[in-house]
């Protein structure tokens, strides 16, 4: 790749990749180097989801399977961000839950899944506890490196001038100075939580998961593509109005 | 010197409060400072009265900046004691401090950075708008009051940083070798600032810096930290009075001999 080359030519040939990526697939159906049971033709897809919009099924599992996501969101980054950042501002908290946390981070989001049922049963706060599992670690690791990395110097001129307090030094340096590294969590977050959305529902949740595991079972594979472009296409949208709104908060940065 | 000159030059109702005989406003006594287990300061006196410039000179390293910490409380001296006796007016405080870095806060506007000192006293948003505004017009920065910090250079971003602390309206104000990671031609200005500066505000300055020249051209009293050999702690090894008028101090017949004297002074410790 040439490194004088422009944005729009970059995006354009980016499209280009995509159309002959979906071109190629149509043509290998079409034409039985493939076969239709493997896959579905892409072009039947809008069709598909046209049914599933009519039906009103694809809004009503995209709204639950939302509801798990932005509950499990927002529980996750604010619990994840909370103790992220005390435990880098707090040696005595930190040294007190390394060792758990060392503990209980590699084990992956969906091992919780019994636990999930047992105390939650299978209803919605289940599938939002799963999501919020792997949304806490991520922000979690970026608030406390984030906070952790900040130049001590800020800390001398807040003392120097008066903001001795724990809370004064929190929300006037600790918090701006490592909002780059906990914004960037946050987004991270953002893709994390769709990941396990999916897993979550496969238990009988009421979700796109679910859908997505019916349709399989039927071997409909075309309602399956529709919801995985589905997850795609709302990632996209909510990682473009968190990277605006990132934008906005750090327009401070050169 | 310099003090009684600029006391006639400002007004009465200011100049009653700022006669000499007020008291020092910085009185430090027998300071010690180590860090694990090395002593880096042993025995420091320093009285300081209100407008006095004090520059503190010694080779890098000898511990200048760590006696600045410990006059203002941000490392706790092993021994001896400081005090600056708080301000009586509501909205000031008694100390503030130019770093060596400007060390803005970049989430920050020019003008929010320096209200940060004015948080916290009781000013309403307005008072600190306007509290702030002065000390920006003071160093020629107040156009730039709602710039983001990255887009001033150097030399202006350390105006900015002179600016926060003027704000405070401090009895002592310390600076910590406040131009040396400027270019020639900014220091050089900055100086003359500062000298311009020094008629406009109450404050005694205690300045830190490894720039002989730029201690004797600003300062009243030159104070030289040294040690016999490293690893010992640093002490006072002599404070010289520089009794030259601050025009053009630079071309006075005295200063290249007072540089060469302080210079030799430290060659020695």
């Amino acid at each position: 790749m040439s490194p004088t080359m422009t944005r729009s030519r970059r995006s354009l040939m980016s499209a280009a990749g995509l159309v002959a990526f979906v071109l190629l697939w149509e043509l290998a159906l079409r034409s039985g180097l493939l076969s239709g049971s493997l896959v579905p033709l892409p072009s039947s897809i809008p069709q598909v989801f046209w049914y599933e919009l009519i039906d009103g099924i694809w809004l009503d599992v995209v709204r639950s399977s939302l509801g798990h996501y932005s509950v499990g969101l927002l529980l996750g980054s604010s619990l994840g961000i909370t103790v992220g950042v005390a435990a880098a501002l707090l040696p005595r908290f930190d040294a007190l839950h390394a060792w758990l946390a060392r503990l209980l981070r590699p084990i992956p989001p969906l091992a919780w899944i019994p636990f999930a049922i047992i105390w939650f049963g299978i209803n919605p706060s289940a599938a939002a506890f799963i999501i919020s599992i792997g949304v806490f670690w991520i922000n979690y690791f970026a608030s406390y490196s984030a906070v952790h990395s900040i130049d001590p110097g800020f800390d001398e001129v807040a003392q120097a001038f008066g903001q001795r307090r724990f809370l004064s030094r929190l929300t006037k340096v600790n918090l701006p100075a490592a909002a780059p590294g906990i914004l960037g969590g946050l987004r991270a977050g953002l893709g994390q939580g769709w990941m396990t959305v999916v897993a979550a529902e496969l238990f009988g949740i009421p979700g796109i998961g679910q859908r997505m595991m019916e349709a399989s079972s039927l071997l409909a594979t075309d309602i399956v593509v529709v919801y995985m472009l589905t997850i795609a296409g709302l990632y996209a949208l909510f990682d473009f109005l968190f990277m605006m709104m990132q934008r906005r908060l750090l327009r401070w940065q050169p | 010197m310099t003090t009684s000159m600029t006391t006639f030059l400002t007004p009465p109702s200011v100049a009653t409060t700022r006669v000499n005989f007020a008291g020092p406003v910085l009185n430090a006594r027998n300071l010690s400072l180590g860090f694990d287990d090395t002593a880096v300061l042993a025995g420091v006196d320093l009285a300081l009265y209100p407008r006095e410039f004090v520059a503190v000179v010694g080779a890098s390293g000898v511990g200048k900046s760590t006696l600045l910490r410990a006059l203002t409380g941000l490392l706790a001296p092993q021994t001896g004691e400081v005090d600056i006796p708080a301000g009586q007016d509501a909205g000031t405080r008694a100390w503030s401090m130019v770093f060596q870095a400007p060390r803005l806060f970049p989430w920050r506007r020019v003008r929010t950075n320096v209200e940060l000192g004015l948080e916290g006293l009781g000013l309403s948003r307005v008072e600190r708008r306007e509290r702030a505004m002065q000390p920006l017009k003071l160093v020629g920065l107040d156009a730039y009051a709602e710039r983001w910090p990255h887009t001033l250079s150097g030399g202006q971003q350390q105006r900015v940083g002179i600016a926060r602390a003027l704000a405070v309206r401090p009895k002592v104000l310390f600076m910590d070798e406040p131009f040396a990671s400027l270019d020639a031609i900014t220091r050089r200005r900055l100086q003359q600032e500062l000298i311009a500066l020094r008629q406009r505000t109450e404050a005694a300055i205690v300045f830190v810096t490894h720039d002989i020249e730029e201690a004797v051209l600003l300062a009243d009293r030159v104070m030289i930290l040294g040690n016999q050999e490293t690893g010992q702690p640093a002490r006072v090894v002599e404070t010289l009075s520089v009794n030259l008028s601050l025009d053009e101090r630079r071309d006075l017949p005295d200063f290249a001999p007072l540089v060469q004297r302080v210079e030799a002074i430290i060659g020695n410790h």
